[in-house]
């Protein structure tokens, strides 16, 4: 009840927005999304930089996951505390610590032209380089830790099993633990890909005039040209594509199950 | 008719809710007014200078909130649920809410019984609280001895002050940059002629790695060396300079802007936030407030109470206003819609 109230409604309004103007029903905001050029672009970008995030988080995070997951229980417990360590820093003070890092006179450039590598400093900050790497430091640990779990999901006798049956470690890896473990990664994956559509904070501060997401259009929209109703449109294909990704990871999951129960225990 | 005599009744009765008010201050102490203004640094003056003597004089209190939003001024009229009785407002926003009818009438036989203040400040929905200057600042240490860029020309001019610059994101201020530093003359600025002036941007725009959104960050790009220049509000260098770092601004072909005090349509206090406004105008309060931010109005009898050497450097100085050019507020107003659209396609793609 409190959810419908506090969640539903709210969405309910935003979304009369899209096709009602106050005072009859009407699809030119719609239409003006779809013809304007802009949020065609920022939507895009909004997608391929979500889709390079969680590549390379993927990246990085899975052998994080894969090397912790080899860990005695003692060590793993020590390793995924330092892994959640920055979650209980806000994102806000993550995220301007960049800007002291990749600035022109920051501590990176420095370090780079102390060294006698540079001799302009590089511009880093401002870029959607550094949007990357800021969105990147937020989400890796919840790649991880996904991945972790799904790997130690994987029963290690199999791995003795494969083993004692002539595979090299290289082939259990590949023909055993990756296969069984694949999906759980892509479902930190999906969680990853979902969570940097919305992103606001790191492009606002991290990037530069082309780094900006469909978030901060739709702030633009809201505060700066007051067209409420574009923002609305933009604000529900946001939530669609959510949505989207939310019943693909459903579907994901609930294959996984399927698998695990069926064909674990056949 | 009717409309007359229900104003005139109005009048009538906060006058005699006012004598009544006098008489008994526990009736007044009941009554709190919100005014919205920029909050920070600001706010805090504000309360001091002004809305506690105020308080103590008339027993009216006053609950200040921040920031100034046109976007909330919208939802709060158009949704009927008004909390401010009293807002800060910049020049186009108050052609924009006047014609869209989000904010009321002023009265100014209230604030100005005596009519000393100059028209100019005397909008019909809305009165000028103070004046500030967009205008250009630059690193002094990074140009060389004794060069520093002198005009808008000298911004665009990268070869001979090199590195990085910020301009604010919004086309506000920076077409009529373009334009000066293109040539045009500061009196033939408007009506504005927006292809010549984007034309001028395109040459400049991958000198720009950052465009600024508040006060607080172009102060922050130019103190860490992330820029060597950029446009900037006045009263934030000021301070900077005088604690000895390597800033400085410049008055020539800076857009001189006004900031106005408007009431909401459906104000709970208007009487009363009237009755603020007159006080914000006390030429003593006022000199002490502009000492502490450079951002002067018209109120009459201030600036004789200023040091003449202070008096120099504010935006509104004869010496200033000369260099600088009359922001449009108008024009802004009319073409703001078409004009970010093209903004932001030019800045975001």
């Amino acid at each position: 009840m409190l959810a419908a109230v506090l969640f539903v409604y709210p969405v309910f309004g935003v979304l009369t927005l899209t096709v009602h103007d106050g005072t009859s029903f009407t699809a030119e905001p719609v239409r003006q999304i779809y013809t304007s050029q802009l949020s065609i672009i920022v939507l895009q970008r909004t997608f391929v930089t979500a889709a390079t995030v969680t590549a390379i988080c993927l990246v990085m995070g899975y052998p994080m996951a894969y090397f912790m997951a080899g860990l005695a229980p003692r060590k793993r417990v020590m390793a995924t505390y330092l892994i959640l360590l920055p979650f209980w820093i806000s994102i806000l003070i993550r995220t301007y610590t960049w800007i002291i890092l990749l600035g022109r006179e920051g501590v990176l450039n420095k370090a780079l032209s102390a060294l006698g590598l540079t001799g302009e400093p590089i511009q880093l900050l401002y870029t959607p380089v550094a949007v990357h790497v800021g969105m990147v430091q937020i989400l890796l640990p919840i790649v991880v830790l996904t991945c972790l779990t799904s790997i130690l999901d994987v029963e290690r006798d199999l791995v003795k099993a494969a083993r004692s049956l002539g595979a090299t470690p290289r082939q259990a890896f590949w023909k055993v633990v990756f296969p069984l473990s694949v999906s759980g990664a892509a479902t930190g994956g999906i969680i990853c890909f979902i969570l940097c559509l919305g992103f606001y904070v790191t492009p606002t501060l991290l990037g530069g005039r082309t780094s900006i997401l469909i978030a901060n259009l739709i702030d633009l929209q809201v505060h700066k040209t007051l067209k409420w109703d574009l923002a609305a449109v933009m604000a529900s294909a946001l939530l669609l594509a959510t949505f989207a990704c939310l019943l693909f990871y459903w579907g994901l999951t609930r294959k996984r199950s399927e698998f695990a129960t069926g064909g674990l225990a056949r | 008719m009717t409309k007359m005599t229900r104003r005139a009744f109005g009048i009538g009765a906060s006058t005699a809710a006012a004598s009544l008010a006098a008489g008994f201050p526990s009736f007044a102490q009941e009554t709190t007014i919100v005014v919205n203004g920029s909050g920070g640094a600001l706010a805090t003056m504000i309360t001091k200078i002004f809305e506690e003597p105020f308080a103590k004089e008339t027993g009216i209190k006053v609950k200040p909130t921040a920031p100034v939003s046109l976007p909330k001024l919208k939802a709060m009229v158009e949704s009927g649920n008004v909390e401010w009785d009293l807002t800060e407002l910049n020049g186009d926003d108050v052609v924009t809410a006047t014609k869209a009818g989000w904010l009321m009438p002023i009265d100014y036989a209230i604030i100005d019984p005596d009519n000393k203040l100059p028209a100019i400040a005397k909008q019909p929905t809305a009165m000028v609280r103070a004046s500030y200057s967009t205008v250009m600042a630059f690193r002094t240490d990074k140009f060389g001895k004794g060069k520093a860029p002198q005009s808008w020309a000298d911004f665009w001019d990268v070869k001979a002050f090199p590195g990085p610059r910020s301009l604010e994101n919004s086309p506000k201020g920076n077409l009529e940059f373009a334009l000066l530093a293109d040539g045009v003359a500061p009196d033939k600025l408007y009506p504005i002629d927006v292809d010549r002036a984007f034309r001028k941007l395109d040459q400049l725009k991958k000198h720009i790695p950052v465009w600024w959104t508040n006060g607080a960050q172009h102060v922050q790009l130019l103190i860490d060396g992330e820029v060597n220049l950029t446009s900037c509000w006045n009263g934030r260098i000021t301070p900077l300079k005088n604690e000895g770092k390597p800033v400085d601004i410049t008055f020539k072909g800076g857009a001189l802007m006004l900031s106005y005090l408007g009431i909401p349509k459906g104000a709970r206090h208007p009487k009363e936030a009237m009755r603020f406004m007159k006080f914000r105008m006390d030429p003593v309060a006022s000199a002490a407030f502009v000492k502490q931010v450079p951002y002067p109005g018209f109120v009459p009898g201030m600036t004789e109470l200023l040091e003449p050497a202070f008096a120099a450097t504010l935006p509104t100085s004869p010496e200033n206003a000369a260099v600088q050019f009359e922001f449009n507020s108008a024009w802004w107003a009319e073409n703001i819609d078409a004009v970010t659209t093209r903004w932001n396609e030019w800045l975001l793609i």
